[in-house]
């Protein structure tokens, strides 16, 4: 599964960091979560995309 | 052993008001730690403690110290920032890495008991084994986290 997490991220001038904070996950997550390396649960992806206010599949899809 | 307890709470509790930055007092107090300790025991055995099986057995002890002390640092710098301890990946992380050290750790108890007449008594094998079964679950943990892909 891939994600748009880097752009929208950039988009919305957020760090790792901050985005970590706000979904409540280490940012070592987002780490892995960015790189493809890590298929995120339900809630966190839900979470993610509440942060961006866009609906889970705007932000993780499948190749 | 209580003098050196009291010496060690007395300066980490001096660090803790002279020093801000939360690594160097956690170092400063570890290596502390380790050089009174490494002081007592060679003053109490000599320098018998320093050789061979003994030797390894305190530098596993010291490797299982810094691996332990890196842990505490980064989980305090996680806390720092506001974030959690622990989440879904490194809970996944975890049991994976915990699999992998439980099959090691067999084997490795295989090899303890079939190369137990070097050791030089009983309190040496349990303890080498405990020692090296901490370390291997280090190890798994660095491992899985590197190759980490879901």
């Amino acid at each position: 599964m891939n994600n748009k997490i880097k752009e929208l991220r950039a988009k919305h001038n957020l760090t790792q960091l901050d985005l970590a904070k706000l979904v409540d996950v280490r940012r070592e997550t987002i780490v892995f979560l960015e790189k493809g390396k890590y298929n995120p649960s339900l809630k966190l992806a839900y979470d993610i995309s509440v942060v961006f206010r866009l609906k889970i599949e705007d932000v993780f899809f499948f190749d | 052993m209580l003098y050196i307890s009291i010496f060690v709470l007395d300066l980490h509790n001096l660090t803790v008001k002279t020093m801000k930055n939360r690594k160097k007092r956690f170092m400063i107090t570890f290596i502390s730690i380790m050089v009174i300790s490494l002081g007592y025991i060679y003053l109490d055995k000599g320098t018998e403690l320093f050789k061979g099986l003994e030797l390894i057995i305190v530098l596993l002890i010291t490797i299982a110290g810094i691996i332990a002390l890196i842990r505490v640092i980064k989980k305090d710098k996680n806390l720092n920032e506001g974030l959690p301890e622990d989440d879904e990946l490194s809970t996944k992380i975890k049991y994976k890495s915990g699999y992998y050290a439980y099959m090691a750790t067999m084997y490795i108890w295989v090899i303890i008991f079939i190369l137990k007449d070097l050791f030089p008594d009983k309190q040496s094998m349990l303890g080498g084994g405990i020692l090296l079964s901490a370390l291997i679950s280090f190890v798994a943990k660095y491992f899985v986290k590197k190759n980490f892909y879901e």
